[in-house]
């Protein structure tokens, strides 16, 4: 679903170079929700949004469904976004001039497909994550907790199976976000990959594997449990 | 293209709940896109209602008859007439004799069988409740079917009976009378019952009297001939109604039938389906011009129409793209958001541009209603000032359509740029609010660059090569398009300024230069303002002490003068004592004028029994240049370039064309040397002369070498104009008066001469009053002025009031409505501008306050923002409006110049052209200072000082 291959991303020249990322490798498979922890500056947010197309790293490569994207142009990487990666930010991830079910809609509609035929698949969407009073909700009429499941649906809305959050709950009370984190884990149950950036252990907890980073590169993987990952799949055999 | 079409649905909704959710901003905008709209739809419906469709017009003239017959006076011989009767010529050889005279038979035109309604038209002096008052009497039977539609009754009703009448509205406003008030002509002694009021639709201005055919105007003329007054001028048209209706109408050939006749026709069916122009006869003459006025709007003035639309699209914006850009910017983490989702940069743009659709659509909607609405609701207004009703209440659809058009075309124009910039924003910029400088274009200053360098090439050629003042306007309008793009360029200058400015004003300055995308466009807006302002008020000025320069007073300052030159005279001393008593007058001179004739007869009056006086010039004092000659050719033909300019400067030759105070026929008076007192002439000869019996004369060439002048007295007008025609001797008694001819340099303010009553007595010269020229104790203020003209209205005496008060400036108003202008927009353009900064810098003022800045840096760094960009503008825009008007009032100057040397070549010698150029300082002033100081208080004062880094409130 995902793979990063030797990944470094280096900010700035000279004097005010800093290393962000030093040749990360990773794989994330359809099923599987890995957690990406470590202190700050230490390159989470800048894997995501590479891992993502919102950047480009310095060397390496980031394979999306089988496409590169780091040669890929900004049409294609637009494209991308509609229709392989969701996105979940830390707060304020919906637009506010539209409800949740146009939330929900806007990728698929920005794609073209019709209004009514996005509307009725964004319903869906969110009756199947139970959300379906939410619809037409704005988001200034929704909870913190509200808006995040909003954005998870949203995030896989149409034939999208990668979802990147990056701290999906740190705005948010620890029981609002544990209700975040079981919808989360429930998608990816169900054949969604996801990539959780946090920094609390307990949110890790829900991840089938743990990567963390410090100063740009991976120091130690956890598997949650071998059973588990037995369970779920091809995951623990790699 | 249906993708296309669900990504730009997504996009317009965003922009509408967008604009719904930022009411005030978008009111903002509306607003300023909405108000043109409205004023430009509101002048559509207004015009194309007022516009009267030729049905309409019929209805207005012919009410509901077939066709209207008149009398062209003619003498009853044929004539040939255009379709529409407007313009008529007798048949026959014209060439070297007057058109013969004289009334015709109309009735010789009547159809067989047909109706026909009598409608009169004269005038009389009518008694009111403030006085006389100069009024129209129809005599119409308006309650006749055939006159449906000429009038409207307004209240009570029509006249039945012969001693009633109706009189429209504006004439019982004006007279004080009322429906049920008596109503009585002066020199008839008979009263008449006002029954009712009507109006006519075409003028609701009309002073008129509705009486019966017969009623009014017969007894009035009857009794003013007995009293030996001139009776009243009658004219007397027929409305035709055909027999059976006249399945036709009245056709073309009857017209021409009728023509044959002498009659003049105006025909209903003829005006809705004319001829062919070969079945026109008049058209068919050799000698005959047609004259057709090329439509309500000539090509030049749609070009004016269309820059002044373009250049009010452009100004608008300049304003509303700033405030798009605020919006694009304080909604940046929701564009991001769409990036993140997948969305493209069309997206991004499509969005922001969406914006610039849903407002300018709702401009378009607010400002086209509002316009319809309120013309509606002002209907009877504009009708009034206008002067005559609608034809109906007209909507032209497609080009209401077209003018809502321009709203939405702004909008989008308007949120291009700022579209552009924000879909050029990554993705992750947009979500992490980083700020990125960007760098300024290099494109457009030197786009901005080559526009300059053209118009200010064009309009320099203009002013220096050519006469003609568009080629200078066209140029500086490119010039200054220009300017507008390197704004931005310039505006990078002036950050250069700033390192020796206190923290505020340099903080200001900074953040404006560095982030240019916001600032560029209002200082634009405001530069563009400016410059079209200063441009107009410095060619005003200049204008203006040009005429104030070139200004001829008609006399004396601070003299003034009352003539009437109605027949007998009989006003005059109620005007004399109307000045006696309102001015505190010092010294009144009375004048009469030589009177031929009958002593009813006015000043160029054509009445049988009238004549009139000339001067005749003798034969050795004639100029050359303008001597009759027997073919009709033109005397200054025959002379060489250098012989008229010789000739120009002869004293033969020097016409006496000041401005003047408009007397009798050939400019003699007959006064006493109170009137050498009054006009300041301190000649002594002049007063002897007077003393003496001889005629004071102003203008040389009148006076023969035997010191007499001969004053022509004709009886017989028409024999005079044939020998005039035929350039013969013109028949008349002749008078010679001795004469004094006053020295070189005493002006005579445009009379001819003086000749005391002692003297016209005796050389037997009939007069008649004329009225007074007069100094007052101290000057005429606007309260007395405005009392004697009530009391000359009053009159009804058409007195001619002048109070010579000197050189009167009108464009004062102007000026100071155009400074206002400029200001307006610059403090919104500024405004508009400091409200995006400060959505921007409100990280600098956490940073700020932080480290231990005052809460009121934040008030003064708004203002410094807010004058930062008005002073930008309104030293570029005063730079910018000055030199093109400079430009125009040189290519002015060579036009006079050329003008000048050319009629120096005719022989004439007219002023030297004096084509100042004036900086209007006081103008320039407030622009340049006190807008930019007014600017920036008013954004400090409305800015909050509590902001950033304050203390919540305890709940």
């Amino acid at each position: 679903m995902l793979r990063l291959q030797q990944l470094t991303r280096v900010h700035g020249t000279g004097a005010t170079e800093v290393h962000a990322l030093r040749g990360i490798d990773l794989d994330v498979f359809p099923g599987e929700l890995v957690a990406v922890m470590g202190p700050s500056g230490s390159g989470k947010s800048t894997l995501l949004t590479i891992a993502g197309g919102l950047d480009s790293p310095t060397s390496g490569r980031v394979i999306v469904e089988n496409t590169d994207i780091t040669t890929a142009d900004r049409k294609t990487l637009a494209a991308l976004r509609r229709r392989s990666i969701g996105y979940v930010f830390q707060d304020y991830n919906l637009v506010p001039a539209l409800t949740a079910a146009e939330n929900v809609a806007l990728p698929r509609e920005l794609d073209g497909v019709s209004a009514r035929k996005a509307r009725g698949e964004a319903v869906a969407a969110l009756e199947e994550m139970n959300l379906g009073h939410l619809a037409d909700r704005f988001p200034d009429e929704m909870s913190g907790g509200q808006q995040q499941r909003v954005a998870i649906a949203r995030a896989l809305v149409g034939d999208r199976r990668l979802v990147l959050a990056d701290e999906p709950t740190g705005a948010l009370d620890s029981e609002t976000g544990e209700s975040v984190l079981s919808l989360l884990r429930a998608r990816c149950d169900a054949g969604a990959a996801g990539v959780l950036v946090t920094h609390e252990p307990r949110f890790a907890a829900w991840a089938d594997r743990v990567v963390f980073l410090r100063d740009g590169a991976v120091v130690d993987q956890t598997v949650r449990s071998h059973a588990d990952s037995l369970l779920s799949g091809q995951a623990a055999e790699r | 293209m249906t993708n296309w079409f669900h990504s730009w649905r997504a996009a317009v909704r965003i922009a509408r709940r967008d604009a719904w959710r930022f009411k005030g901003r978008s009111f903002l905008v509306l607003a300023m896109i909405a108000l043109p709209i409205l004023g430009v739809s509101a002048l559509d419906v207004t015009l194309r209602s007022a516009e009267l469709s030729t049905t309409e017009k019929l209805s207005r003239s012919l009410g509901a008859a077939d066709a209207r017959l008149s009398d062209p006076e003619y003498g009853g011989v044929a004539i040939e007439q255009k379709p529409d009767g407007e313009d008529y010529r007798p048949v026959g050889d014209y060439d070297n004799k007057p058109y013969p005279d004289g009334p015709g038979d109309v009735s010789k035109g009547f159809p067989a069988g047909a109706t026909v309604l009598t409608d009169s038209l004269g005038t009389a002096k009518l008694r009111t409740t403030h006085g006389l008052l100069q009024g129209e009497i129809r005599e119409l039977k308006a309650t006749d079917p055939l006159a449906a539609g000429l009038l409207t009754p307004v209240e009570g009703r029509l006249p039945q009976k012969a001693d009633e009448v109706a009189a429209t509205t504006h004439f019982l406003e004006a007279s004080g009378l009322e429906v049920g008030s008596a109503l009585a002509a002066r020199g008839l002694d008979r009263e008449y019952r006002i029954v009712g009021s009507y109006e006519l639709p075409g003028d609701l201005k009309a002073n008129q009297v509705n009486a019966l055919p017969g009623a009014l105007l017969k007894p009035l003329g009857e009794a003013l001939d007995k009293a030996g007054m001139t009776g009243v001028d009658t004219d007397t048209t027929y409305l035709v109604g055909l027999k059976d209706g006249g399945a036709a109408g009245f056709t073309w050939n009857m017209v021409k039938e009728t023509n044959a006749k002498g009659v003049r026709v105006e025909s209903r069916a003829v005006i809705l389906d004319p001829p062919a122009d070969a079945d026109v006869p008049l058209y068919q003459r050799p000698d005959y011009q047609r004259w057709e006025s090329d439509g309500p709007l000539g090509k030049e003035m749609l070009a004016i129409l269309a820059t002044i639309v373009g250049l009010a699209m452009l100004e608008i914006c300049l304003l509303a793209g700033p405030a798009f850009a605020v919006g694009a910017r304080r909604s940046r983490r929701q564009l991001g958001l769409v990036g993140a989702n997948g969305g493209d940069r069309r997206h991004i743009r499509a969005i922001v541009l969406a914006g610039g659709l849903v407002i300018g659509t709702a401009a378009a909607v607010t400002g086209t209603v509002l316009g319809i609405g309120l013309t509606r609701a002002l209907q009877p207004v504009l009708e009034e000032t206008m002067g005559k009703r609608f034809g109906a209440f007209e909507i032209r659809p497609l080009e209401l359509l077209g003018i809502a058009l321009l709203a939405v075309v702004t909008g989008l124009l308007a949120a291009i740029v700022p579209a552009v910039t924000a879909s050029r924003q990554t993705v992750l910029a947009s979500l992490t609010g980083r700020r990125g400088v960007r760098a300024a274009s290099r494109v457009l200053p030197a786009i901005g660059l080559v526009v300059v360098a053209a118009g200010a090439a064009i309009a320099l050629a203009g002013s220096l090569y050519t006469t003609q003042p568009t080629i200078v306007a066209a140029g500086s309008a490119l010039a200054e398009l220009g300017v507008v793009a390197l704004t931005p360029a310039l505006v990078g200058l002036f950050g250069r300024t700033g390192r020796w400015l206190p923290l505020s004003p340099r903080l200001a300055l900074r953040d404006s230069v560095r982030n240019r995308g916001r600032t560029a466009p209002a200082v634009a807006a405001v530069l563009a303002a400016v410059a079209g302002s200063v441009a107009v008020a410095t060619y005003a000025a200049s204008d203006e002490a040009g005429q104030r320069a070139g200004y001829e007073a008609k006399l004396p300052y601070g003299v003034g003068s009352v003539m009437v030159r109605e027949g007998g005279g009989r006003d005059v001393s109620a005007v004399r004592d109307a000045v006696q008593r309102d001015l505190s007058v010092a010294v009144r001179a009375d004048v009469d004028r030589i009177l031929v004739g009958r002593e009813s007869c006015a000043l160029w009056d054509s009445k049988e029994g009238c004549g009139r006086h000339e001067i005749v010039i003798p034969k050795a004092n004639e100029c050359p240049l303008y001597v009759d000659t027997p073919d009709g050719s033109d005397p200054a033909e025959k002379f060489t370039v250098a012989e008229r300019r010789k000739l120009g400067q002869d004293w033969r030759c020097k016409t006496n064309d000041t401005e003047r105070v408009f007397t009798s026929e050939s400019g003699l008076v007959i006064g006493d040397a109170k009137l050498l007192t009054v006009l300041g002439i301190k000649d002594p000869g002049a007063a002897r002369a007077l003393a003496d019996g001889k005629v004071v004369s102003f203008e040389k060439p009148q006076r023969d070498k035997d010191g007499t002048i001969a004053i022509r007295l004709i009886t017989d007008q028409e024999a005079a104009d044939n020998a005039q025609a035929a350039g013969k001797e013109v028949p008349g008694e002749i008078k010679k008066l001795a004469a004094y001819q006053v020295p070189d340099g005493v002006q005579g303010w445009g009379l001819a001469g003086i000749i005391s009553p002692a003297t016209a007595r005796t050389a037997g010269l009939a007069t008649a009053p004329l009225g007074s020229f007069f100094t007052t104790d101290k000057p005429v203020d606007s309260e007395q002025r405005q009392r004697l003209d009530g009391d000359l209205d009053r009159t009804a005496a058409g007195a001619d009031l002048h109070i010579e008060e000197g050189f009167v400036g009108e464009s004062n108003i102007v000026l100071l409505s155009l400074t206002i202008f400029a200001g307006l927009i610059t403090i919104g353009a500024a405004g508009i501008a400091t409200g995006l900064a400060q959505a921007d810098a409100e990280a600098d003022l956490k940073t700020l306050a932080a480290v231990g800045a005052p809460p009121r840096v934040r008030r003064t760094l708004s203002g410094f923002q807010c004058g930062v960009v008005a002073a930008m503008g309104v030293v570029l825009g005063s730079a910018a409006g000055v030199l093109p008007a400079i430009g125009l009032r040189l290519s002015e100057a060579r036009q006079a110049t050329a003008d000048y040397e050319k009629s120096l070549d005719q022989g004439f010698v007219p002023d030297v052209p004096h084509i100042p150029i004036t900086v209007p300082w006081e103008t320039l002033g407030t622009l340049l200072i006190l807008v930019p100081l007014g600017a920036a208080l008013l954004a400090a004062l409305v800015t909050r000082s509590r902001g950033a880094l304050a203390r919540r409130e305890a709940a």
